[in-house]
């Protein structure tokens, strides 16, 4: 293939960005994996705050019995843009964001496969999350005033039909979405092909780091999943503007479709968002353990066999409909193989940890809670798994809470491991250790106090979704623990946020390799220049860098 | 990726001195042409205008991005990095490596090379019955007027309590003998055993494990579970002597069990001779 250098750079350096708009255009266009990795996480980032806040307004009205802080039509927004924006506008530019800067670093490529594409991926997945938020100013509601969706954030049919979502509150939530999803279905394109066809010499399949494994397969499960979820919302469209009836049970059409398509895409993505975590930590507890991972091809695996899992198990969340016995017995036992190889690999992390020379830094610390954590939301998703225990405890606080241990105690606890982890690499300055153990404690202390009583709620009957309840039925103190938890959470978020911008200012200078760890992106400058590696590397082994480090006793000697 | 292609894409400074290395060049036009794909589906919600301002941003992002690839891949040539900034090479630390070895000093791997037979689980089991027996039956005689009072209350396990109260408790009942010696027989046989595999693999004075560590952490569960099991035996037990008897139990089947010869596990055989094959050399190693 030629190609042409554009004359206006062709060998002579690229002239210094000096003025903001000269910043800003720098950004807008640029094709570099590394910015739009920054660009996908600061978005996320950005969202979590909003996302967050609207929690806390829920919590501060639940605070209360009879409380009226927020109106129920407030109430039914907040949740619904708060789910929708925590896993489509937070979970997912986060994890791909990460990957995105991690992964080209990773294998030792200068850039991904297709960087146009990834730059497309990016701006698709921001406006359409703005388009999403865009409904607070420019939807119409049942009043003619702006509104936001209130569906929740699998907007069951019929609910979304017209006759009971008027206005356009639903649209948006369904084209913010559309458009969003197209920016993640390209990033999982160029993931892939990153993946399979640009590692440097040596970098066999069986040598790929963990995380790029898991992205590889997180990669696969976002194509696989996307699609339904899309075509289910082009159907969904089709009923509120050109009067089909997909949906629509009164006109000869299947509300319980909905459920299918949805959950189709709704439980992989589950996965889609914890296996990074899965990811973060298999390359972190390794190095603070001066051990190497315990179980590789193992790990390997169980991860395959976790995608593929994941993509028969979706009609749980369906139980309370009334799937019949067959039905209802497959799934059960789909859903509760899924703990075996998500066990295999929690066995792994502690195999990794045991006999290690352990290292509770911060990104340690993220990682150690997230094993405990993790471990009690993959039980209590077993004790879901069961039909009958579900029939009793669907649509309760006891599945907040459950979801709220995976996406909370699993993902975003192995997120904060990952930034304080990459952060010297992205930025060349090390985040505060002080700042970061406050950070973890405050935020640790917060969230056992708001999701673990959240089993007791759902344990006691109180539903998921209502805007308040009434003194006598005694779940105005598990309310009140609960929401002293979020002040604990925001409070360690306040300290995050510090210590990002501490450390952007004035942190100490990271250098190359802070962690003395083993993966190639931390052979090459931090921050990495915009070509990554002046010369291609060359791997023997999953840990190029212990070899280098220990020439006397190389990996690939016993791999 | 073609050759060549893998060529642009590992160029190295070598190559082309003074040159720099070659890379995608920036465009606006991918986002470009996002934003006007976005206009267009927010034109369904807002204005037909939008979607057609949309669409046609959109079809100038495409042909921006479409001129960016073809005919020929814009590039452009980063300088390598200063020097004083570039990565500095990783250095060798020869001799910084500790191998992890089976039983060594401070390796917290603790799998047994050797262990007691799991006959000598059965004996302690046994032995433990009989010491565990001797207290309760102790126990029976002297503060309930009546040695078969815990043989009573331990069937009460698995049939209906006496309809008679604390008299039937106290008489000789052949039905209850037969449930109690099986209950009590079974579970010590299997607490036996279950002792014959961990004791070897407990740090420590086995003593303290099998005679006050584990018989403290069985009564806690029984206590906290018993009331559920059999509501007859809660009400009737009197758990001091219920936790001398479980060390009884403990120390008896302990020291049986730790007296007894140990036999070699294979954790410290090659995986040939675990197998079961003929690998040459096996043996040696």
């Amino acid at each position: 293939m030629s190609s042409a250098d554009l004359p206006l750079h062709a060998s002579v350096e690229v002239p210094p960005a000096i003025s903001w708009t000269d910043r800003l255009h720098g950004w807008v266009a640029t094709v570099d994996h590394k910015r739009l990795g920054v660009l996908y996480v600061a978005s996320g980032l950005v969202f979590l705050l909003v996302g967050g806040s609207q929690a806390s307004m829920m919590r501060m009205q639940l605070f209360y019995a009879g409380n009226d802080l927020l109106s129920p039509e407030v109430f039914n927004r907040f949740f619904t843009v708060h789910g929708t924006s925590m896993v489509f506008f937070v979970g997912m530019p986060l994890v791909i964001g990460i990957a995105n800067y991690l992964l080209p670093l990773m294998i030792g490529a200068r850039d991904m496969a297709f960087p146009r594409l990834n730059a497309w991926g990016f701006w698709m997945f921001l406006f359409g999350a703005l388009l999403f938020y865009f409904s607070y100013v420019g939807a119409d509601g049942l009043y003619g005033a702006g509104t936001a969706p209130d569906v929740g954030w699998f907007a069951y049919s019929p609910l979304t039909g017209k006759a009971f979502s008027r206005g356009n509150s639903t649209d948006y939530w369904v084209l913010g979405i559309l458009v969003a999803g197209f920016g993640s279905i390209s990033a999982a394109i160029n993931m892939i092909a990153t993946t399979l066809t640009m590692r440097c010499r040596g970098m066999t399949l069986g040598r790929m780091p963990l995380f790029v494994w898991m992205m590889l397969v997180v990669s696969w499960l976002i194509l696989v999943a996307m699609g339904p979820l899309t075509a289910a919302q082009v159907m969904l469209l089709f009923d509120r503007f050109l009067g089909a009836h997909f949906f629509d049970t009164q006109a000869g059409g299947d509300a319980v479709l909905w459920q299918h398509f949805f959950w189709f895409f709704g439980h992989p993505e589950v996965y889609i968002l914890i296996i990074p975590g899965f990811a973060y930590a298999s390359e972190i507890i390794p190095v603070f353990s001066r051990k190497v991972i315990f179980g590789y091809p193992v790990m390997v695996a169980a991860t395959c066999a976790i995608g593929l899992l994941s993509l028969g198990v979706w009609a749980h969340h369906m139980f309370v409909v009334g799937l019949g016995k067959g039905v209802t017995s497959w799934f059960v036992v789909a859903t509760m193989l899924v703990g075996v190889p998500t066990g295999i690999k929690i066995f792994n992390w502690i195999g990794t940890i045991y006999g290690g020379k352990l290292h509770f830094r911060v990104p340690m610390l993220f990682c150690t809670a997230f094993l405990f954590q993790f471990l009690i939301a993959g039980l209590t998703g077993i004790m879901l798994a069961a039909a009958p225990f579900d029939w009793q405890l669907s649509d309760s606080y006891f599945v907040v809470a459950h979801f709220h241990y995976v996406l909370i105690g699993g993902l975003v606890f192995t997120i904060f491991a990952a930034i304080y982890y990459w952060f010297p690499k992205v930025t060349g300055r090390m985040l505060s250790e002080r700042l970061g153990r406050w950070h973890f404690w405050l935020f640790v202390v917060g969230f056992q106090l708001t999701f673990t009583t959240m089993h007791a709620q759902g344990l006691l009957g109180m539903p998921r979704r209502i805007y308040t309840y009434s003194a006598d039925r005694n779940w105005e103190i598990w309310n009140q623990i609960t929401t002293t938890g979020v002040l604990f959470q925001a409070l360690g978020i306040a300290v995050f946020v510090c210590a990002i911008f501490h450390a952007l200012r004035r942190g100490e200078p990271a250098g190359d390799d802070p962690w003395n760890a083993w993966t190639l992106e931390w052979s090459t400058s931090s921050p990495p220049p915009e070509y990554n590696f002046a010369e291609e590397p060359e791997v023997k082994s999953r840990r190029p860098l212990w070899d280098l480090k220990h020439p006397d006793d190389p990996d690939w000697r016993h791999e | 990726m073609n050759e060549e292609q893998r060529h642009e894409a590992t160029e190295t400074p070598a190559q082309n001195p003074g040159q720099g290395i070659r890379l995608p060049a920036p465009t606006a036009t991918p986002m470009l042409f996002a934003l006007g794909l976005s206009m267009v589906f927010a034109g369904l919600v807002t204005h037909w205008l939008v979607s057609s301002v949309g669409a046609l941003i959109a079809m100038a992002g495409a042909y921006g991005w479409w001129r960016q690839v073809l005919p020929h891949e814009q590039h452009v040539r980063v300088p390598l990095q200063d020097p004083e900034k570039r990565a500095l090479p990783v250095e060798a630390r020869v001799g910084a490596v500790d191998h992890l070895q089976l039983g060594e000093g401070g390796h917290r791997v603790r799998l047994p090379a050797d262990m007691h037979p799991y006959t000598s689980g059965f004996r302690g089991g046994a032995a433990g019955a009989v010491a565990m027996a001797l207290v309760a039956m102790t126990y029976g005689g002297l503060f309930q007027g009546s040695i078969w009072f815990p043989v009573n209350l331990l069937a009460s396990l698995l049939v209906a309590p006496p309809a008679a109260g604390e008299a039937a408790l106290r008489a000789f009942d052949v039905a209850n003998l037969g449930i109690g010696l099986f209950i009590h027989a079974s579970l010590s046989l299997l607490v036996g055993l279950v002792y014959a595999a961990l004791l070897p693999m407990l740090p420590g004075r086995v003593a303290l494990w099998g005679g006050v560590v584990a018989p403290c952490l069985w009564s806690a569960v029984a206590w906290t579970s018993l009331e559920v099991l059999s509501p007859e035996m809660a009400q009737h037990v009197q758990w001091g002597w219920f936790v001398v008897s479980q060390i009884a139990f403990g120390l008896a089947a302990g020291v049986v069990i730790e007296r007894a010869e140990r036999s070699q596990t294979m954790q410290t055989w090659p995986l040939a001779l675990r197998a079961g094959l003929e690998a040459g050399g096996g043996e040696d190693a």
